[in-house]
């Protein structure tokens, strides 16, 4: 066979083809393995052709999905081979296997500059692919210059033009300075008059990475882009080869108007014209036939010049004509051009006038979610939601809950998280918006999270025209035999609250809602127990005049329950218990729950987050994010007087600020009135809590008391008594989220920092308000670190400060520490470092801050150590021998032995050092089990000085293995 | 940019993997596997896209395409067009198949590193090279002299038994077709009269 020839590799793939199962493969592998590592170690036994066959198969065994921890010396050294069999074999090896920080390519640097400066053109070819594939910022620094040469070298063949081109794109992207070469503005405009379109295409994608980064300095490539897309539209010299079922290089067709889509604006009227003509002409010129290729050619053109009209923001007219063509792609029976055209509509929402011509296709895209294909039904969800607005929400939110039912259950999650925003976001009326989420529930229950139900609650309890209506609803659905938990805790919470007043309907008597709530006590889980027993307080607390059955009823359950195993059950039944005997004061204490205060729904939130991360750079993308903004809305109980969009949605808090400060000063007032009560009052009244549960699962906690029953409350806590001790009750009767105050940090701090010893940038501690993230760099003996400080929260940070501990060998400077972090920001405080001498002690972080009354204060080793102010040298035999010997014995050499480590081979042991910065030496030891290192150490006092590392592995059992950097025989030596 | 090539047949077993973004061994075959369980899962007839927000972060789209028994996968980000990908895949099977004449699995098996040459020809460093499959075809034939002298094939004459196979996929991968039973007997060493106007046709072909 032409390129591989070699039967051995043959062999080898088909005995892998022969293996019957797993297990057999990795024993062959395996054996292959071994054999190859012999090979290699006797270097001289190997002759290209082996060697080039054995790397062959280390591709095909890592492609297997097999470590291969050895060999790429071998691939890399191939590269240098003088034949092109060999040669070629190095070059794709090496960039498959290797990642461009790989130590070995710096080996390679030079040869491949000699083949890339070399008269043959297969290797120039050969260089110039491995460079673009892997190619980093050395090569960057040291080869830019050729490969830009060998681009605008007209008398170089295409074939190496166009490889130098994507090759200087890979540079440029390592490092962008290799490009801010005087003129080179202008030599790209000229390389768009070529006539060879491999080149141009290649050419093309350099100018988009360019214009990416600034297009500011290519407006003259402009015109040129304009007059390479009228050649191709027209078919004006375009060599056969190039035409793709008939269409000239739809590639460079789509790039061209790529790279038109990153200048904001055409001025030129010209230029203008004359690219709106050609751009009518793609629109205007595509149909949909039978052959796919030809389809999927035709429209990858037509799809991108729709982008490039939508950014151009041509005149209404020209858009309507997207549209309608989008129109009629969604309903063609090529599934990619419908996926496409759903893509491409829910980008076309985004510009403003069409929005209306949209909906239109309005009952073609409720459609296309019954499509066979899960990716075109995806499409279709994510068009319908983004075009939802007051006037068709009812419309499309009851479509999308019709089809949850049939949906799979890959979607379901997303398609009852979006119909719950839908529903809130552009609820007509709020009645609607209750049946909503309680038919969400019913359908999709398990895929119904917690933040919806919350939000239902929220907007009952705020809401009072809502909770007649709310409770009737509920009051049906649990009626049916089987209902979802998550609508027992909703139907519980609102029948709790509110089933009184339906005191008067049929089926309604506290009794009767007792009886019914109850009989889904035992169905339930421990988390859902807690909201039953709360309903079964209120319950009581609301029949009027007392049911003595009912109440023996109730107080058996919480009798029942004061001995339960779960200590937030046991805790409400006995309080309840307790509460129930004190008459008047239970309907203080119970009395409804105050209204909540206004916060962005936590379900909004999500979705936005979600779209930030997802935003993409281009000009559209960052325009339609402007107008996205304006979504956050909330529902209120106002309805739309008239329809339009923006009057249905104000705020829907209707407690007047000043009660809520008359409640927390009230509040304050009891506490100082009965010291015991201090834990009442948990949350600084400035930060409304985001977390939502915590108010839920604790209904009944004294901060809910509207103001004007304060008073009787001192008596309740010194009422309480019989054993009852009254710092207990207090703290029995904090909501549950307090109990557990302590911030435990996430990830062991630990092994951050061992970590962080090894490499320069990553996360030195991280809880669940804070995280810390440490970049740095390190030049002899002068350190830069920054440290992000990131506020992970939707409240500020207060009180933060930062102290350093610096041993005495460091000399360290931190920049200011801001007070306070604003929520989810990123503040970075640079600190300097100087290495005075070498030591081994470690400085100390010592940080603090406060969330909301919880002072977290951890104290964190940073990664200013020994091995940061070293820089690996490489000594030669006759360097390194002389200066071991001369260095008789302490303070100059030291010997320890690290017992307990795990033993480690060699190749990982020598990665360690690499890490360390010490430079592994082999070949200066004749025994290979030993290692001989070396390193140069920089401290402000002593200057660069030579350090020499030599690791015995003694053979037995416990292999005496080097852990931290502070351990190692060896020793400063002056002078060096 | 286009992050990486996978071509993988219908049981998962890869047969080419290129990722333009280093990315170790061990994450490959978990990205292998993970894409593997969404493809087969699809019925015939559906769109060529895939959502694999979850595997390679939002930005990120899958195309691919099934040609007999082997899936081709092209990952990509948002600065390249579906369609064009989707055109790309079937120009470098366009190629594949011109040059080893009707491609069919096996081919791409045991000429993993000519696939590997053909592919370096149509993307390098995740950006588009060629788009003209003729160009890359020419390319790698001018490539494929370097290999296999003519003198080579006289060794083979003496050395048929044991290069019996490499000769064989060399006479595959240059257009020549061979009848199965010719193949058998020629394993078989019976048909020396076929054998010899075999090697006959490579040196005409290699001079």
């Amino acid at each position: 066979m032409a390129l591989s020839g070699m039967r051995g590799l043959s062999v080898f793939i088909s005995d892998i083809r022969n293996c019957q199962n797993k297990e057999q493969e990795r024993l062959r592998v395996d054996k292959e393995l071994g054999n190859i590592r012999t090979r290699f170690k006797n270097e001289k036994a190997s002759t290209p052709y082996e060697k080039k066959k054995y790397v062959w198969k280390i591709l095909y065994i890592y492609m297997l999905g097999y470590d291969v921890d050895f060999g790429h010396m071998e691939a890399v050294s191939l590269i240098s081979a003088p034949k092109y069999p060999e040669k070629q074999v190095g070059y794709i090896v090496t960039s498959c296997l290797l990642n461009e920080n790989h130590d070995f390519l710096r080996l390679a640097i030079n040869t491949v500059r000699n083949d890339i400066i070399g008269r043959n053109e297969t290797f120039q070819c050969l260089a110039l692919t491995l460079v673009g594939n892997i190619g980093g910022r050395e090569f960057a620094e040291s080869l830019a210059p050729d490969v830009q040469k060998l681009l605008i070298t007209s008398s170089c063949r295409p074939l190496v033009r166009k490889k130098a081109a994507l090759c200087l794109l890979r540079l440029y992207r390592k490092n962008p300075d290799v490009m801010n070469v005087d003129g080179w503005s202008d030599r790209m405009a000229q390389l768009l008059d070529e006539r060879d379109l491999g080149v141009l295409t290649s050419s093309m994608s350099l100018l988009v990475a360019l214009l990416s980064n600034n297009h500011e300095a290519y407006w003259s490539c402009l015109p040129k882009c304009v007059k390479v897309l009228e050649r191709l539209a027209r078919n004006q010299d375009v060599p056969q080869e190039y035409t793709y079922y008939g269409i000239p290089s739809p590639w460079l067709q789509v790039k061209t108007m790529r790279a038109l889509q990153y200048f904001p604006t055409v001025e030129d009227p010209n230029t203008k014209r004359s690219l709106f003509e050609v751009l009518q002409r793609i629109l205007m010129g595509t149909d949909v036939v039978k052959n796919v290729n030809k389809n999927n050619a035709s429209h990858a053109v037509l799809f991108e010049a729709l982008a490039l009209v939508m950014h151009l923001d041509a005149e209404k007219e020209m858009m309507s004509q997207c549209v309608a063509l989008l129109g009629k792609f969604i309903a063609v029976r090529e599934p990619n051009i419908r996926y496409l055209g759903l893509e491409n509509m829910t980008r076309m929402l985004m510009v403003t006038d069409v929005q209306d011509i949209i909906k239109r296709h309005q009952a073609q895209i409720i459609t296309s979610l019954k499509d066979p294909d899960i990716s075109i039904r995806r499409r279709a969800l994510d068009l319908l939601y983004g075009m939802c607005d007051v006037s068709n929400a009812k419309e499309i939110v009851e479509e999308i809950l019709q089809y949850l039912s049939s949906a799979d259950f890959a979607m379901r999650e997303e398609l009852s998280l979006k119909a719950a925003i839908l529903a809130e976001k552009f609820a007509p009326d709020l009645s609607w918006y209750v049946d909503v989420i309680l038919q969400l529930i019913d359908k999709a229950g398990d895929f119904v999270s917690d933040d919806i139900w919350f939000r239902v609650v929220q907007f009952v309890t705020n809401n009072e025209d809502l909770q007649t209506y709310a409770a009737l609803k509920v009051r049906e659905y649990v009626d049916k035999p089987a209902i979802h938990e998550t609508m027992v805790k909703l139907s519980a919470y609102i029948l709790g609250e509110y089933s009184h007043l339906l005191a008067r309907r049929p089926g309604c008597s506290p009794k009767e809602i007792f009886g019914i709530i109850h009989e889904k006590l035992p169905t339930v889980s421990t988390s859902t127990i807690p909201i039953l027993l709360s309903t079964y307080a209120k319950i009581l607390m609301h029949t009027q005049p007392p049911d003595p059955e009912l109440q023996n009823q109730i107080l058996a359950v919480f009798g029942k329950y004061g001995s339960c195993i779960d200590a937030e059950i046991q805790q409400r039944a006995v309080e309840y218990r307790a509460l129930s005997r004190k008459g008047a004061a239970l309907m203080d204490i119970l009395a409804e729950m105050p209204k909540f205060p206004e916060r962005q729904s936590a379900l909004i939130r999500k979705a936005e987050d979600s779209e930030a991360d997802t935003a993409e750079q281009s000009a559209i993308k960052l325009r339609a994010a402007q107008q996205q903004t304006s979504n956050a809305l909330v529902v209120t109980d106002q309805r739309p007087a008239n329809g339009t969009p923006s009057v249905g949605q104000l705020s829907l808090v209707k407690v007047p600020s000043v009660s809520n400060v008359d409640q927390n000063t009230a509040e304050q007032g009891v506490t100082q009135a009965n010291g015991a009560l201090t834990v009442v009052d948990p949350q600084p009244p400035s930060t409304p809590s985001a977390d939502l549960l915590g108010d839920l699962l604790g209904p009944l906690t004294i901060e809910g008391l509207p103001s004007a029953t304060v008073q009787p409350e001192p008596n309740l806590a010194s009422g309480l008594e019989g054993g009852w001790n009254a710092a207990a009750d207090a703290l029995a009767i904090a909501p549950v989220e307090e109990q557990s105050n302590i911030v435990q940090p996430i990830g062991e701090i630990a092994e951050r920092f061992h970590a962080l010893c090894l490499k320069d940038s990553g996360v030195l501690y991280e809880d669940r308000y804070i995280q810390i993230g440490i970049k740095a760099e390190w030049r002899a003996q002068h350190g830069q670190l920054v440290l992000f400080l990131g506020n992970k929260n939707i409240a500020p940070l207060i009180s933060v400060q930062a102290l350093i501990l610096p041993p005495s060998h460091l000399k360290m400077e931190l920049s200011v520490v801001p007070e306070t972090i604003p929520p989810r920001a990123q503040v970075q405080c640079p600190l300097e470092v100087i290495n005075l001498r070498p030591s081994r002690d470690i400085a100390v972080l010592d940080f603090s801050y406060k969330f909301g009354t919880h002072v977290v204060n951890p104290k964190l080793r940073l990664p200013a150590v020994l091995n940061k102010f070293l820089q690996p040298i490489q000594v030669s035999p006759e360097e390194f021998f002389p200066q071991w010997r001369s260095l008789s014995g302490p303070p100059l050499k030291l010997q320890e032995v690290v017992r307990g480590v795990r033993p480690m081979p060699l190749v990982e042991m020598a990665n360690l050092f690499n890490s360390f910065r010490l430079t592994v030496c082999p070949g200066l030891d004749p025994n290979p089990n030993n290692m001989v290192a070396s390193t140069t150490n920089y401290s402000e006092n002593t200057r660069a000085m030579l350090c020499l590392v030599s690791r015995f592995k003694k053979f037995v059992y416990c292999a005496f293995v080097f852990k931290a950097i502070s351990v190692f025989y060896g020793e400063p030596h002056d002078g060096n | 940019m286009i992050r990486g090539v996978i071509v993988m047949n219908d049981r998962g077993k890869p047969r080419l993997v290129k990722f333009y973004e280093f990315q170790p061994a061990e994450k490959q075959q978990e990205l292998i596997r993970s894409i593997y369980r969404v493809l087969c899962s699809r019925a015939e007839n559906v769109s060529n896209f895939v959502k694999v927000d979850s595997l390679f972060g939002p930005d990120v789209r899958l195309v691919y395409k099934t040609y007999a028994t082997l899936y081709f996968v092209f990952i990509f980000d948002s600065s390249e067009n579906e369609l064009a990908m989707l055109d790309l895949m079937q120009v470098f099977v366009e190629a594949l198949d011109k040059c080893f004449s009707n491609v069919c699995e096996i081919d791409v098996v045991f000429n993993f590193n000519k696939v590997h040459t053909i592919l370096d020809e149509f993307i390098l460093g995740g950006q588009v090279l060629e788009t003209n499959s003729s160009e890359v075809v020419k390319t790698v034939e001018e490539i494929s002299k370097f290999f296999l002298p003519p003198q080579l094939c006289v060794c083979l004459i003496s050395f048929r038994y044991s290069y019996g196979y490499d000769l064989l996929f060399y006479a595959g991968s240059r257009g020549l077709q061979i009848q199965s039973w010719a193949v058998h007997q020629f394993l078989a060493g019976s048909g020396d009269s076929i054998f010899i106007a075999l090697v006959t046709s490579f040196i005409t072909i290699l001079c």
